[in-house]
């Protein structure tokens, strides 16, 4: 890094090399991406694909939607472990009201396939009464999140466990699932393929709901209260936030977004089990630490959630393409987490 | 943010130009594998694991969980298998997660995979399976499944470059039953502690809602019994007579030795000599859940070699560490589901790719279903007796 931040800076005579060092720095994971990204190009030229590019740009945007709602928990300096049970719950609900009417072991035999809009309210609202949950709990008690979420994973394990063995599944993995429904998520729309390149509609979801959390994170002044609450809770307080709202509304808002998840999870994998979404908040706290959102509190942006997430996925579809054996890369995504979160602070301590 | 803007587009217009040369080299290699394989064969076929001709074809494993001993054991074996045939296999790592599993197939045909070869997450339901197929369909690939079974027929006969090879599930039940039954017959007083007449067992499921866990489960006990039966004894006894299912399962559905560890501590707790209400055999779906039992027991004084009391204890797979705490006496009997004949099966198949032969060319010499293209590698009993 000091090597090529000394080139540059022989290049550019008017900025001083402190402040291209600096701002190399603040890009670090862009550039290091754009490395890989590069790298990979090159030795393994299939990678530029197109067929290639809408894979890595699918991928983003399967795990962009928790990441977006995790975001805001970090926002106010918390966490959210529950994220992967939520997903979980949220997709084997929306699989078991939407199964084909002759899947075999139908879960509720007796309603038949619901309308596609009544399920996404649905599985929306359960996962929006998840985080109210939690937020409540850390509102109210003010309670790390940490433990209230790790307890809400705990307790939304056994509903899972349980609700998978209802009905007439009896704990099988929920699938068969109506050929609209996984059209509606995975589906190609008309507009957007080109011969043999089909982007799948959950990637356009993904678009309107970042952008949707653009609008929410910058525009509204329930996203200004969330920055304010996470800066500095009693100044927030002293200039007439309402912090027991603001907090449960940030948890509820995340929790609408895990339950999105869960409902495009659910038809893109087309099994569903107790298992489904385990782990997924460890990705998207990752994705979001790596994207820049602090756990110091009141700062993040989306764009970085995006890169984040990019970032992640692009170490899941460029290692093993370059012959990486599989069992190092584990280790490379703890050490690229550890370096965002160390440049993370360095901003922060400079600030001091 | 407009720098990062400007150096965003840049990259992209940067990665868009290398894409307009970048299409072209995959395709080549695609077709030259088919060429060169000619050579290739003779190459290896002659020389065995010496041979270093190299080939073209991408093939890309994927393997449910890296952390499973057996599947570690299947790795190994197909590793050198391949690398002899000059393949240099591409191997994925589930962690046990079909959407990972789903997103890296999807990710390898990207790539420019020549040949999958899937073992897959979900069992349950042949549908992450049967999406992989339309996957492979979509890209002309072949596809072989192995040791997590599709279940479903009609997904690996929708396709005809698509088969499976694995054992028949329910045999390692049956088997695991015979040898406990068996067992069990010679040697009746010794294994039962407190001399009630009765065996009280315990078993440990390594997964709910999958085939061979279930099967497993079924005609370990029932096959047990029925010899039991014959030889004149009575059946199995369950060890807490109130519980409502007559196992105890990794909720993780891991098979994992942890699992089987902690609920073994657990119950020894209550069930133990001194209450004369000692678990007289323990039924491990796995080997792994058996190590886990037998550490719980190691723990308290049993199954530590001569002069120790030995609990029973049965696994499937004979992995190496099983096979070495059979030999050591501490752990009695295992069905051995064979690691490198599963890799040469599989590999018998990698050849007719990449000898461009018919996927289930060459298969005579195996067990194959007659109504799918579905190749059975027979189990084997292992205990303390059996040669390596």
């Amino acid at each position: 890094m000091s090597n090529s931040t000394k080139e540059l800076a022989l290049k550019t005579k008017s900025i001083t090399p402190k402040q291209v060092g600096n701002a190399l720095l603040n890009n670090a994971l862009i550039i290091i991406m754009l490395l890989v990204a590069a790298y990979v190009a090159v030795t393994q030229p299939s990678f530029l694909a197109p067929n290639s590019l809408i894979n890595l740009l699918s991928l983003t945007a399967a795990y962009l939607p928790v990441a977006l709602g995790i975001a805001g928990c970090i926002v106010l300096t918390g966490t959210d472990l529950s994220a992967g049970r939520a997903v979980g719950i949220t997709a084997c609900v929306a699989a078991s009201l939407l199964q084909a009417t002759d899947a075999a072991n139908k879960m509720w035999p007796n309603i038949g396939t619901l309308p596609i809009p009544l399920v996404i309210l649905i599985v929306v609202a359960i996962g929006a009464a998840i985080g109210a949950f939690n937020g409540f709990f850390v509102a109210k008690f003010k309670l790390h999140p940490f433990i209230v979420t790790l307890a809400t994973q705990l307790i939304l394990y056994t509903i899972l466990l349980l609700y998978v063995q209802q009905g007439n599944n009896k704990g099988m993995a929920i699938s068969g699932l109506s050929a609209e429904y996984r059209n509606f998520v995975v589906g190609n729309p008309p507009l957007l393929s080109f011969g043999n390149i089909q982007i799948p509609n959950y990637v356009i979801y993904a678009v309107l709901l970042t952008i949707l959390m653009w609008f929410i994170w910058n525009k509204t002044t329930f996203g200004k209260n969330m920055f304010a609450l996470g800066a500095n809770e009693e100044a927030a307080r002293v200039s007439g936030v309402n912090v027991f709202a603001t907090t449960i509304a940030v948890f509820a808002l995340a929790g609408a977004m895990y339950g999105w998840a869960g409902f495009v999870e659910s038809a893109r994998i087309a099994s569903n089990t107790a298992n489904t979404g385990v782990n997924y908040e460890l990705d998207a706290i990752a994705a979001c630490v790596i994207g820049g959102v602090s756990f110091v509190g009141g700062i993040g942006k989306i764009s970085g959630i995006v890169i984040g997430v990019i970032m992640l996925r692009l170490i899941f579809v460029a290692l093993p393409l370059v012959g990486m054996d599989q069992n190092l890369q584990y280790a490379i995504k703890g050490g690229i987490i550890l370096f965002a979160c160390a440049l993370d602070m360095r901003k922060y301590l400079v600030k001091k | 943010m407009k720098k990062k803007l400007a150096l965003l587009l840049a990259s992209v217009m940067a990665i868009g130009m290398l894409a307009g040369c970048g299409g072209a080299p995959a395709s080549t290699a695609s077709t030259a594998s088919t060429a060169t394989s000619g050579g290739t064969s003779t190459a290896t076929s002659t020389e065995g694991g010496t041979a270093t001709a190299t080939s073209d074809l991408q093939v890309d494993v994927f393997y449910y969980d890296f952390s499973d001993i057996y599947i570690s054991s299947v790795r190994a074996a197909m590793d050198e298998q391949l690398k002899a045939m000059g393949i240099e296999p591409k191997n994925w790592d589930a962690a046990g997660s079909q959407p990972t599993q789903t997103d890296q197939v999807k990710t390898a045909i990207t790539a420019g995979s020549d040949l999958l070869i899937v073992n897959i997450v979900e069992t349950s339901t042949s549908d992450p399976a049967k999406d992989i197929v339309e996957a492979a369909r979509a890209a002309d690939i072949p596809v072989i499944f192995f040791n997590r079974e599709v279940a479903d027929n009609e997904v690996i006969n929708s396709y005809e470059k698509c088969a499976f090879v694995g054992t028949n599930a329910p045999d390692a039940g049956h088997m695991q039953g015979e040898m406990i039954g068996e067992y069990l017959l010679a040697n009746y007083d010794a294994v039962d502690l407190n001399g009630d007449g009765t065996i009280s067992y315990v078993l440990f499921k390594g997964q709910e809602g999958n085939a061979e866990a279930e099967a497993r489960t079924q005609y370990a006990v029932e096959d047990a019994n029925k010899l039991l039966t014959e030889g004149g004894k009575p059946e199995l006894a369950y060890y807490d007579a109130n519980a409502t299912t007559k196992y105890l399962v990794d909720t993780a559905g891991k098979w994992s030795a942890q699992a089987a560890n902690d609920y073994m501590v657990s119950l020894l707790g209550s069930y133990n000599e001194g209450n004369n209400n000692m678990v007289e055999l323990i039924i491990c779906n796995n080997d792994g859940m058996a190590e886990g039992a037998i550490s719980a027991l190691q723990n308290v004084g049993y199954n530590n070699g001569e002069g120790t009391t030995i609990i029973p204890v049965f696994g499937v797979d004979a992995t190496d560490s099983a096979k070495a705490l059979i030999k050591a006496g501490n752990m009695t009997g295992s069905i051995k589901q064979d690691a490198v004949g599963m890799a040469t099966t599989i590999n018998t198949l990698v050849k007719n790719v990449q000898d461009g032969a018919d996927l289930m060319a060459n298969t005579d010499q195996f067990v194959v279903d007659s109504d799918v293209d579905k190749i059975r590698v027979p189990y084997q009993m292992y205990d303390g007796t059996s040669e390596d």
